[in-house]
């Protein structure tokens, strides 16, 4: 098997493509579980983000852009609800509020794309050899420094809309930033080291044929 | 057609790989991400939790009935003047274990282990020991995705059980929603049970949703008032999904 594996261009990249699904499925399976260790103030890790993150770390900005925008649209179908009526109307006899009866969220709600996208090019951007080491710790800190990115982000986005109220948005997001954050950049080598390892191999394997 | 056919070679593979991958992608998103929910489902088939955890909702048990019993004696005392009283609650209840959390901190979601093969459809309202979850907004075969009242999206009519006054509860996110009250001087304290309006379109009438926490009657344009959720969203296990066809 790992003869073959080491002879065999075509059944690498086949084996690449199923680790790469196979990784992302697992990062999915993960997202919605509540594993022992993995909350901190009911906050979990943003998976997909530490996945984006470990993809674009040693890729370019476009490759980036494009597993952000795959990521970003399967999540945000997760989380979707696609022609649900959303806001209870309550008809009170004699109230003239401005409350529609129901409300399309459809295109008005905050989409995951943009975050994992910018995410992925901000990745790729950063000249990791001129700046960080390539290990454990630099990930951690790159997880972290996306994650506060991302939350940001969708914090924006909520602003724009006008759908939440403001400023709980912003306490919210302190809340939500820092310690999904923290958890991201604890968990990112989970996912980085055999990812890194696999695709070291990928690399090492094509340049010496 | 030389330069076209060189581009070919050189981009088309990649070309063809990124659209492939975003086809995909775009699939799972106009699909709602039902393959990965149904994929999900089979992985904690086997993790499973046995049955129901009774004891530690035995405080949001009694409060929920007690929430009832308030909203039941109100409801017999004007039971001839309030003629368009909807039935509280209509067919077959179905049970299903909570199997998932949201897949993002800004939404309050959760993952239904009962789907359509169950009966559920989209609209149906979700409740617990304790009161009011939410409404489900997604089915696939076996599981179902419920938007909770706690998520600041989620807007479910209220009214105050003892009396009639009705306004509407906005979630925030955490275990304590806002109540905005129509009338300008509604006649509420602490302590008041909040439960379901028989006005509210999505949700069926006098289900408990939680106890009133602080008063501001100040707050402008609408008084405002802080609700505390009976239903405990950090530790569902269980609940209950109730056929609700919306009356929009």
């Amino acid at each position: 098997m790992l003869r073959f594996l080491d002879f065999s261009p075509r059944f690498r990249s086949f084996c690449n493509w199923l680790i790469v699904v196979g990784s992302i499925l697992l990062c999915l399976m993960i997202l919605p579980t509540r594993l022992p260790g993995t909350e901190l103030l009911g906050i979990r890790p943003n998976w997909l983000l530490i996945w984006v993150v470990v993809w674009s770390v040693k890729r370019n900005a476009y490759q980036g852009a494009i597993a952000g925008i795959a990521l970003g649209l399967i999540q945000d179908g997760l989380t979707a609800f696609d022609g649900v009526p959303m806001v209870d109307g309550i008809m009170p006899p004699n109230f003239e509020g401005s409350e529609g009866s129901t409300t399309d969220l459809l295109l008005s709600y905050p989409s995951h794309v943009i975050t994992l996208m910018l995410v992925g090019i901000l990745t790729a951007k950063i000249q990791k050899q001129r700046y960080i080491q390539e290990d454990f710790i630099s990930i951690a800190l790159i997880v972290f420094g996306m994650a506060v990115v991302a939350e940001t982000i969708t914090a924006i986005q909520y602003s724009i809309q006008g759908l939440r109220n403001i400023t709980l948005v912003w306490t919210e997001h302190q809340r939500i930033a820092l310690s999904s954050a923290i958890l991201s950049s604890l968990w990112a080598p989970v996912l980085y080291y055999p990812l890194n390892r696999w695709w070291e191999y990928m690399s090492d394997r094509d340049q010496s044929l | 057609m030389f330069t076209v056919r060189r581009w070919w070679d050189r981009y088309g593979p990649r070309f063809f790989v990124t659209g492939l991958v975003l086809a995909a992608a775009l699939f799972l998103r106009q699909t709602q991400g039902a393959f990965v929910s149904e994929l999900y489902y089979r992985m904690v088939q086997s993790f499973q939790p046995g049955p129901t955890p009774q004891e530690r909702w035995a405080d949001a048990r009694v409060s929920e009935l007690e929430t009832k019993l308030v909203n039941i004696e109100q409801q017999n005392q004007k039971l001839q003047e309030l003629l368009d009283y909807t039935e509280t609650y209509q067919g077959e209840l179905i049970a299903a274990p909570v199997i998932g959390r949201s897949v993002d901190h800004w939404w309050k979601q959760v993952t239904l282990g009962r789907g359509s093969t169950s009966g559920i459809k989209t609209g149906y309202v979700v409740s617990s020991p304790g009161g009011l979850v939410g409404r489900v907004i997604k089915v696939t075969p076996n599981t179902s995705r419920v938007l909770l009242a706690s998520d600041p999206t989620s807007k479910v009519g209220g009214k105050i059980a003892r009396n009639n006054f009705m306004g509407y509860i906005r979630g925030e996110g955490s275990d304590t929603a806002v109540m905005e009250f129509f009338d300008k001087v509604p006649d509420v304290k602490p302590g008041d049970k909040i439960v379901t309006s028989p006005v509210s379109y999505l949700f069926p009438a006098g289900i408990p949703i939680g106890t009133v926490e602080t008063v501001d009657l100040e707050k402008s344009p609408a008084p405002e008032v802080v609700v505390k959720f009976t239903a405990p969203f950090d530790y569902l296990e269980w609940v209950v999904v109730h056929p609700f066809e919306s009356r929009l």
